[in-house]
């Protein structure tokens, strides 16, 4: 009979077994060594222990296997290898490791990836609460998938705007609270940006290492700022004077630079050349700033704007 | 292998039976007291034998590197009742390989609130790191790197130096950037120092600056834009500003006593007025996935119903003139036509001046 004993324990002998065992075993030889951990019958032993190899690999261990021949032909041994998951000494200084605490108590990415990775670096969670902290929370069901495709290079699979895309990820870019990935979009022939949320469903990843970054692509420069994405539309008006009124002159100075700058009035407000081929970004932007800003220039888009308003004011 | 230090552990009584190892050697101290404490969230159910397992592949590398730890340190670092570490930490002092005597069994056990790590033997290395945890450390030290005050040269430039032969080739294209935005470093060294300071801040709500007398408490970026959490003199109120509204600052000399802000204590909707309901239009998504709601009921059409906290009627009727035809007001009755009152002020500005240049 099978003694009575966890499937956590069993999983920790057969571990500790394989790795301890210096030559390969057969699934026979490891039913002898763990006595009756297993249980009696072949067939449930051999499910319990595909399901224990399978729980273990999961975790990252290689467990590697080899097919006999000869006289035991068809018998499958099993072992694993230290040094395949054992991680090297990096040699962290005390500062070092301090210092990861810090960035990980930090830096909020939303997963606990972080503290299980200073664990492993012989670091601890560090529990008190900080003065600072940042959110670049990657908060998604596939964001392993995803991460682990972008690391790798592998090509991904998924379906965005209601069409299925094969990508290959160049790159992800974590700004203003969003998550990009930058890649080769199979379905266009052509380099796109996707946003992480916005992705439908399951992602499903190919082989490593399937393609290449080409040599100058920079992740940055790939995801259009805002000020870029006000430029960046088929409207044949590129430009307007918009006027700001004082209290928030500073902070569209601010953002955009001197170089957007006609001029400083005497009251405070300032007249600023802000690009608009993007109607809908524009209107956006404009209208945030509700009664503080007015286009004045072209005359063109100054009716337009009037005509926005007007629909608006009459509730069409 | 250290068997010397081994040797000295076979006073302990030989086991045959693997029932009777290492609970017997060294009693366990049942943590009474601290479990009969209202027990924390209930985060799970019971946990599977390969979260049990992977957590103590964590685990006991861990506590070998330090040797000794209190039990209720080491349950509070690794997100555990107390009743599950004792349980887990019990269950790897009886496994090992055969025969299951004391010297081939993982050498750990707990005497007087304490876990005790002897004979680094078994798993006395960690894992390798996934890719998952590859991602989030250097992701995470790239943002860290970016903070004012951080130091390029420093001990954790030299980590990820250490860290980077681990890193598949793809991790060098993966970048966090934080908005560039001024007085971040002052408010940080206001927050560490208690230095009360005077701002100048703009209000959206009312649309006018204000002069305000603050005491910085917590330092933070979400979604794009840095904010501080702060004591508000002028309101009395704890109150969370957007630091990009902040036109000037100068410190007071006066010094108010250090406070620390939980991430859940943060006072967002310290000043909000009410609570709405709109209805959002697939073509203003944006809505959705910009602010904080409060709930959210999907239509089968794809539109979005959003209940959400406002801070001023103003804030709302910006809102609304943004979104245009993309969103209605569902709740409450008042708010109705405030889109077409908020175009039609808007306008009136326009009409004043018929061709303003």
């Amino acid at each position: 009979m099978a003694v009575k004993i966890s499937q956590a324990e069993r999983m920790m002998n057969l571990l500790a077994l394989l790795v301890d065992r210096a030559k390969p075993l057969t699934l026979r030889q490891i039913r002898q060594e763990l006595g009756k951990q297993y249980p009696d019958s072949d067939e449930a032993a051999r499910a319990a222990f595909e399901r224990d190899k399978a729980a273990l690999r999961e975790m990252g261990i290689p467990i590697e296997t080899k097919t006999l021949g000869g006289d035991a032909a068809g018998e499958v041994t099993y072992w694993v290898n230290r040094s395949n998951y054992e991680l090297s000494d990096l040699r962290l200084t005390d500062e070092e490791r301090v210092a990861l605490q810090l960035a990980v108590a930090t830096v909020h990415l939303g997963a606990q990836h972080g503290e299980e990775a200073l664990w492993k670096l012989g670091g601890e969670r560090i529990m008190r609460k900080a003065s600072m902290s940042v959110n670049i929370g990657l908060v998604d069901q596939n964001m392993s998938t995803i991460t682990d495709a972008v690391m790798k290079r592998k090509t991904l699979n998924f379906n965005y705007k209601g069409e299925k895309r094969q990508v290959d990820p160049y790159g992800m870019l974590s700004r203003s609270g969003f998550w990009y990935i930058i890649g080769f979009d199979h379905l266009r022939r052509d380099q796109r940006v996707f946003r992480v949320d916005r992705i439908e469903g399951e992602v499903a990843a190919g082989e490593a290492r399937a393609f290449k970054t080409p040599v100058d692509f920079e992740v940055a420069a790939a995801v259009p700022t805002e000020k870029q994405m006000l430029a960046a539309g088929d409207g044949e008006v590129t430009s307007a004077v918009v006027l700001v009124d004082a209290a928030l002159a500073g902070g569209v100075r601010r953002e955009f630079g001197e170089s957007f700058v006609i001029r400083d009035r005497s009251d405070g407000s300032v007249e600023f050349s802000i690009p608009c081929a993007n109607l809908d970004a524009f209107r956006s932007w404009l209208f945030a700033m509700v009664e503080s800003a007015e286009v004045l220039e072209p005359q063109v888009m100054r009716d337009q704007v009037v005509q926005w308003l007007e629909d608006l004011s009459a509730g069409k | 292998m250290t068997t010397k230090k081994k040797a000295k552990s076979t006073s302990k009584p030989v086991a045959k039976k693997k029932s009777v190892k290492k609970p017997v050697k060294k009693p366990v101290k049942k943590p009474v007291k601290k479990l009969a404490r209202p027990a924390r969230p209930a985060r799970r159910g019971p946990r599977s034998a390969a979260q049990r397992v992977s957590g103590l592949l964590v685990m006991l590398p861990w506590i070998m590197q330090r040797k000794r730890i209190k039990i209720s340190a080491m349950a509070r670092q690794f997100n555990l009742s107390e009743a599950e570490l004792v349980e887990d930490l019990q269950m790897a002092a009886v496994c090992g390989v055969p025969p299951y005597t004391p010297d081939a069994l993982i050498d750990v056990y707990m005497d007087d609130g304490m876990v005790i790590a002897e004979v680094p033997l078994m798993f006395s290395r960690p894992l390798k790191l996934s890719t998952a945890e590859l991602f989030a450390v250097s992701v995470m030290a790239q943002t860290a790197m970016q903070l004012p005050g951080a130091n390029k040269k420093g001990p954790l430039a030299s980590a990820l130096v250490k860290l980077a032969p681990l890193m598949p080739s793809g991790a060098e294209t993966i970048k966090v950037q934080l908005p560039k935005t001024r007085y971040v470093k002052e408010l940080l060294d206001a927050a560490n120092t208690g230095e009360r300071q005077e701002i100048e801040y703009f209000s959206p709500a009312t649309q006018k600056r204000s002069e305000r007398m603050i005491t910085a408490r917590k330092v933070f970026e979400d979604s794009g834009r840095w904010y501080v959490a702060a004591d508000d003199h002028l309101s009395g109120e704890d109150r969370v500003f957007r630091i990009d509204r902040i036109e000037k600052i100068s410190g007071t000399k006066i010094f108010d006593q250090l406070r620390e802000v939980r991430d859940d204590e943060l006072p967002w909707f310290s000043e909000s007025l009410q609570q709405v309901t709109l209805r959002v239009q697939k073509s203003s998504r944006w809505i959705v996935e910009s602010y904080p709601y409060l709930s959210r009921v999907d239509n089968k059409d794809g539109s979005v119903d959003l209940r959400m906290s406002i801070t001023s009627k103003h804030w709302l009727g910006r809102l609304l003139l943004r979104a245009g035809k993309g969103v209605k007001v569902l709740k409450p009755a008042e708010y109705k036509n405030l889109v077409n009152e908020t175009a039609t002020a808007v306008l009136a500005r326009y009409r004043s001046t018929p061709s303003a240049s």
